[in-house]
C-alpha cells in the first residue's frame, strides 16, 4: 500500500533556488505528504505514513521526517489539511462547551426541539438580544450570565455565546464578553465573529463547535510546529478550510470550525491540479470510505446552506462533499436472497491478516475442502487482538476470557462463540474493546478480490483466493459469478451515491425494494439505466463531465462507475497523494461582510437612517446610497488587509451586493491570492 | 516574516509568566530555554520569544553573557514596584468611580460576592479572585494604556503574593475593602474610591516588606536564597 517515494531530479532553472512547499493531509488511515515545486507544480518527493488516531501529531512528525529532502530549511510554506475537527465532532472528543444564548426563546426551542442541534448539553437561556433592525429586544441579563458563568465555571472548558441577531448587533455579546472574561479566564467565542447569516441556531451550533475544538486545534499546530522545528523548517503554516481555501495557523487557532471537512476538500483541489481539468466530478476511493465533490470552474462546489458534521448544521463555507461507507476495506458479507452486500463496515482483508498469521491461511484453506453448509460467514470472519488492552479497559470475565483466547492469534468467529460458550456476537459485550481499536474484526473485502485478480499483490493473495472460494460456496455459487456480483454491487453503490448527490433527489437506496413490483418510476429508472432490462424502453444518467479518480483503488472501482454514466474516467499520475497536493495548491481567502439596514424610530415606521455593521464597528447614514458604499469600500479595505495578514500574495479582491430580505444589504468581499512564501 | 508563530508563542508566554508568577521558576534562578522548551512541550523559537516578552514585564532578565534570567525580587525594586502601583491604581480606582458603567459594576459585584462567599481553602483561588477584582477595576476606569500598565505590575505583584503567602493574612481583610471600594465607585465617588485604593495597595506592600526584611540585592543573581518556592534548580 505504501508507494516508494518518487524522486526526481530537482533542477532549479538559474541561480534562483525553486520554491519547494510541503503539503501534508491527516486522513482517517493515512497521513500522506508531499513535496512540491510551487511554480511548476512538479511533485519531487512523497511520503506516506500511518495515521496516528491517539495523536495525530506523531504521523504528522513521521511522514515531515521520511520526506526526502537534502535541505529541509529550503521548504517556503507548509500546508496542512487534517480531519481532526471533523473526527472530534463525530467522536465527540471536544472540549466541555457551556452556550449562553441571549434573547433566544426557550419555548420555542423546546417546541422544535433544536436543543439537540446545540453541540452540548450544556446550555442556558437569558434575557436580551436585538430583533431584525438591531433594537434591542430586552435588557441584557448579565448578572444571571455571571452568576451562571461562576456556577459552571469549573466544570467547561470554554463558553459560547450567541445573542439573537447579534451579526446586526452584537452589543450584547460583547458586553457579555467583557463580563466573563473580567470573571474568569475561559476561552470566549462569540456568534457573530463566527458567522453573518441570521440563522440563530445555526450560529449557536457554530459558536459552540468553535469552542469546543479551540483547545485541540492549538495542540494541532503546536504539535505540527515542532515536527516542523525539529527538521528545521521554518516557514508560514497554513491550514485548508473546508472549502479548500488557506488560513494562517494563527487564525486557524481562533476558528478552528473552519477546518471541518478540509480533508476532502483539499483532495477535490489536489485532483483539479493533477488532472488539469476545472469542471469534474472528483471521487476519492479510500480503504473506508468513498468521497464525492464536485469542482465546477476551478473551485471546489460549496454548500450553499452551510456544512453539516455529525448531526449538526453550521454556518461553516466548506465543500458540498458525500462520503459513503465504501472503500478497498468494506466487509462483503451475504445478504438476504441470495444478494451480496459491500459495506459499510470497515474490515482488515484477510489476505493483510493471512500475510500477518500464516495459520489463518492454513485455516482458509482447510475451508475449502468443507461441506458448502460449513461455508459460513463466521468460520470466514476472524477477530484478532490488535494491542494489548490498558488497564481498566476489561470489565468483565467475557472480555477476559476473549482477549485470553486472542492472544494465541486470530480466530474464526465460530470458534470464539463456541470456545466462550454464546450463540451470538452481541452477547460478547465487546463493543469497547473494538472501539478502542484492541480487538479488530477481519474479513472478506475488496482488497481480497483484487488479491484473487491479480490487480493488486501485497499480501497473500491464496488465503483471499481461498476466502473468496469459501465464499462463493456459502452463496451457493461459482467464485466468478460471485465476483461478478460483488464488482455489480460496488457499481450500483457508488452510481447511486453520484446520482443522488448530484441531483440533491431522494431514492430508495439500491436492493432494498423489489423493483418489480414497486410501482415508481425513481427506482425503476435508475435499476433499468444499470441493468438495461427493460424490453421495451431503455434509459440510461449520463455525466456531463468527467470523473478524477483518487486513490490505489480508483481504477478498479471506478471504470465500471464511469461506464455506466457515460463518463470519461480519468486517473492522475501522483493520485495517492492529490489531498496532501490539494493541501499546498489552495489559495487563500478572507471574506468579509457588511450588514447594512434601516435604523427606525420607536413607531417602527419611519426611517431615521441606515446602518452599515461591519464586525464590531458600526456607522450610520442618513443616505442607504451613501452606507452602501461605505460597505463597498470599507469591505474592500478589510478584506483586502485581512488577506494581506493570513499571507496572501498580491490578493484581489471582488465585491459583491445583495439585497437578503426587505430592508437588509448585505456587501460582501472576497480577497484572495497565493499565499506568500517565506523569504 | 510574515505572521510568525504566535499561537505557540501565546502559549509560551502563558505557561512561563505561570511558572514565575506561582514560583515554579525561582526568582534568580536560571531559565535552560532548551529544557523548558521540552518541559513545555513546545518548539524552542517560541520559547526565546517569550522570554523576551517577559522580559519586558520584568518578570525576566537577560543578561548578555550570562543568558535569561527569572528576575530576584529585593527591596529597591519593590519599593519603586508599589510607588508606582499605588499612584496608578489610585488613579484607576479614582477614573473608575466617575466612569464605570453598569456593566462594570456587575463584574465589580460578582467578583466581590464570590470572594464573600468562597469557602475555598485554595490560596491561588483567593489570589485569582483578588487579581480579578484589581484588573476589573482597572477595566472600569476606561483607559486602555492604563489597564496595560498595571497589566504589566500586575505580573511582579502576583509573584510578591505567592512569595509571603504563607506568613500573610492580608487577604481576608481585602475583601472588605473591596466591598468599600466598589460601594465608592458606585457612589461615583472618585475621592473616596482613590484613597481607599491606595491605602490598600500600601497596606499590601507594607505586609510583604516587613516579611521580606530588608535585602539588597542588585546585579544578575546568582543564586536563591530565599529557599521558598523551590523551582527547577
Amino acid at each position: 500500500m505504501i508507494p516508494p517515494p518518487v524522486s526526481t531530479d530537482a533542477s532549479p532553472d538559474g541561480d534562483r533556488p525553486a520554491a519547494l512547499v510541503l503539503g501534508i493531509d491527516t486522513g482517517g488511515t493515512y497521513t500522506d505528504g508531499v513535496l512540491m515545486e510551487y511554480e511548476t507544480r512538479r511533485v519531487l518527493a512523497t511520503c506516506k505514513r500511518l495515521t496516528t488516531r491517539r495523536d495525530f501529531s506523531i504521523g504528522i512528525a513521521n511522514v515531515i521526517d521520511g520526506i526526502q529532502i537534502e535541505d529541509p530549511s529550503a521548504i517556503r510554506m507548509v500546508s496542512i489539511s487534517t480531519t481532526l475537527a471533523t473526527n472530534a465532532i463525530a467522536e465527540r472528543k471536544g472540549r466541555r462547551v457551556a452556550l449562553l444564548l441571549i434573547g433566544y426563546d426557550p419555548e420555542l426551542v423546546a417546541t422544535f426541539r433544536l436543543a439537540r442541534r446545540f453541540a452540548t448539553p450544556e446550555f442556558h437561556f437569558f434575557e436580551g438580544g436585538h430583533d431584525l433592525y438591531g433594537r434591542e429586544r430586552a435588557d441584557l441579563d448579565l448578572p444571571g450570565i455571571l452568576a451562571t458563568v461562576d456556577r459552571i465555571k469549573d466544570r467547561v472548558d470554554a463558553i459560547a455565546v450567541s445573542g439573537y441577531f447579534s451579526p446586526l448587533n452584537p452589543d450584547h455579546e460583547n458586553r457579555a464578553c467583557r463580563a466573563i472574561t473580567g470573571v474568569c479566564d475561559l476561552p470566549v467565542v462569540l456568534g457573530h465573529q463566527l458567522s453573518t447569516r441570521l440563522d440563530s441556531v445555526q450560529r449557536a451550533t457554530t459558536a459552540a463547535l468553535n469552542a469546543s475544538l479551540l483547545a485541540v486545534l492549538h495542540d494541532f499546530i503546536i504539535a505540527a510546529r515542532r515536527a516542523m522545528e525539529r527538521r528545521g523548517i521554518s516557514a508560514p503554516l497554513m491550514v485548508v478550510r473546508g472549502d479548500g481555501t488557506l488560513m494562517t495557523d494563527e487564525f486557524a487557532a481562533r476558528t478552528p470550525v473552519e477546518t471541518i471537512h478540509s480533508g476532502p476538500a483539499a483532495s477535490a483541489i489536489g485532483g483539479r491540479v493533477l488532472s488539469g481539468l476545472d469542471d469534474a466530478l472528483v471521487v476519492d476511493v479510500g480503504g473506508t470510505t468513498t468521497d464525492l465533490a464536485m469542482v465546477r470552474d476551478g473551485q471546489v462546489a460549496v454548500e450553499a446552506d452551510g456544512a453539516t458534521v455529525g448531526d449538526y448544521r453550521t454556518s461553516v463555507q466548506a465543500a458540498r462533499l458525500l462520503s459513503i461507507a465504501l472503500g478497498g476495506d468494506s466487509h462483503i458479507t451475504s445478504a438476504r436472497e441470495g444478494g451480496i452486500a459491500v459495506g459499510p463496515e470497515r474490515v482488515l482483508p484477510l489476505a493483510q491478516l493471512a500475510a500477518d498469521h500464516p495459520e489463518v491461511g492454513r485455516r482458509l484453506k482447510a475451508l475449502t475442502r468443507r461441506q458448502p453448509a460449513q461455508s459460513t460467514q463466521d468460520r470466514l470472519d476472524h477477530w484478532y487482538l490488535m494491542r494489548e488492552p490498558q488497564a481498566g479497559l476489561i470489565s468483565t470475565a467475557r472480555d477476559m476470557a476473549l482477549v485470553d483466547l486472542l492472544r494465541r492469534g486470530p480466530q474464526p468467529v465460530a470458534d470464539i462463540l463456541k470456545r466462550l460458550d454464546v450463540l451470538h456476537i452481541g452477547q460478547l459485550g465487546a463493543a469497547d474493546l473494538l472501539r478502542q481499536e484492541v480487538i479488530g474484526r477481519a474479513g472478506l473485502t475488496l482488497t481480497d478480490v483484487m488479491h484473487v485478480e491479480g490487480s493488486f499483490d501485497a499480501w497473500d493473495r491464496e488465503a483471499a483466493a481461498a476466502a473468496l472460494e469459501t465464499f462463493a460456496r456459502g452463496c451457493r455459487r461459482g467464485p466468478d459469478e460471485v465476483r461478478a456480483l460483488i464488482w455489480r454491487r460496488v457499481t450500483e453503490l457508488a452510481v447511486y451515491a453520484i446520482v443522488t448527490f448530484l441531483s440533491g433527489k431522494r431514492l430508495p437506496p439500491p436492493g432494498t425494494l423489489d423493483a418489480d413490483t414497486d410501482t415508481d418510476m425513481g427506482p425503476w429508472f435508475f435499476r433499468n439505466s444499470l441493468e438495461h432490462s427493460h424490453p421495451l424502453l431503455d434509459t440510461s444518467v449520463r455525466l456531463r463531465h468527467p470523473i478524477i479518480g483518487i486513490g490505489a483503488a480508483a481504477g478498479l472501482v471506478l471504470a465500471p462507475v464511469a461506464a455506466a454514466l457515460g463518463a470519461e474516467l480519468i486517473l492522475p499520475e501522483h493520485f495517492e497523494v492529490a489531498n496532501a497536493l490539494g493541501a499546498v495548491a489552495g489559495t487563500v481567502m478572507v471574506t468579509e461582510e457588511i450588514l447594512v439596514y434601516p435604523r427606525l424610530d420607536a413607531t417602527g415606521i419611519e426611517v431615521l437612517g441606515y446602518i452599515a455593521q461591519a464586525g464590531d464597528g458600526r456607522c450610520e447614514f442618513g443616505e442607504l446610497a451613501h452606507a452602501l458604499a461605505h460597505a463597498r469600500n470599507l469591505s474592500r479595505e478589510r478584506a483586502l488587509g485581512g488577506a494581506l495578514r493570513s499571507g496572501a500574495d498580491n490578493p484581489q479582491v471582488v465585491v459583491e451586493e445583495s439585497a437578503d430580505g426587505l430592508e437588509l444589504w448585505r456587501v460582501s468581499a472576497k480577497a484572495m491570492g497565493k499565499p506568500r512564501l517565506a523569504r | 516574516m510574515m505572521d510568525g508563530p504566535r499561537v505557540e508563542t501565546g502559549r509560551a508566554f502563558e505557561l512561563v509568566r505561570q511558572r514565575i508568577i506561582t514560583l515554579a521558576l525561582a526568582p534568580g534562578s536560571a531559565v535552560n530555554d532548551q529544557r523548558l522548551a521540552t518541559e513545555l512541550e513546545l518548539p524552542l523559537a517560541p520559547v526565546q520569544e517569550a522570554l523576551k516578552l517577559l522580559a519586558h514585564e520584568h518578570l525576566v532578565r537577560i543578561h548578555p553573557r550570562y543568558g535569561a534570567y527569572v528576575a530576584d525580587v529585593n527591596a529597591s525594586d519593590l519599593g519603586q514596584l508599589s510607588e508606582l502601583r499605588v499612584e496608578l491604581e489610585g488613579l484607576a480606582a479614582a477614573l473608575a468611580a466617575r466612569r464605570a458603567t453598569r456593566d462594570d459594576l456587575e463584574v465589580l459585584d460578582a467578583i466581590g460576592q464570590e470572594q464573600i462567599s468562597a469557602d475555598d481553602p485554595d490560596p491561588r483561588r483567593l489570589f485569582d479572585r483578588d487579581h480579578r477584582f484589581h484588573v476589573a477595576v482597572a477595566a472600569a476606569a476606561r483607559n486602555d494604556y492604563l489597564a496595560q500598565s498595571l497589566e504589566r505590575f500586575f505580573g511582579q505583584s502576583l509573584r510578591l503574593w505567592y512569595l509571603v503567602l504563607p506568613q500573610l493574612d492580608f487577604l481576608a481583610g481585602a475583601v472588605h475593602k473591596h466591598v468599600d471600594l466598589t460601594g465608592a465607585i458606585r457612589a461615583g465617588d472618585a475621592e473616596a474610591a482613590e484613597e481607599i485604593m491606595r491605602e490598600h495597595v500600601r497596606d499590601f506592600y507594607g505586609q510583604v516588606r516587613a516579611l521580606l526584611g530588608a535585602r539588597d540585592d542588585t546585579g544578575p543573581p546568582r543564586s536563591d536564597r530565599r529557599g521558598k518556592g523551590s523551582g527547577d534548580r
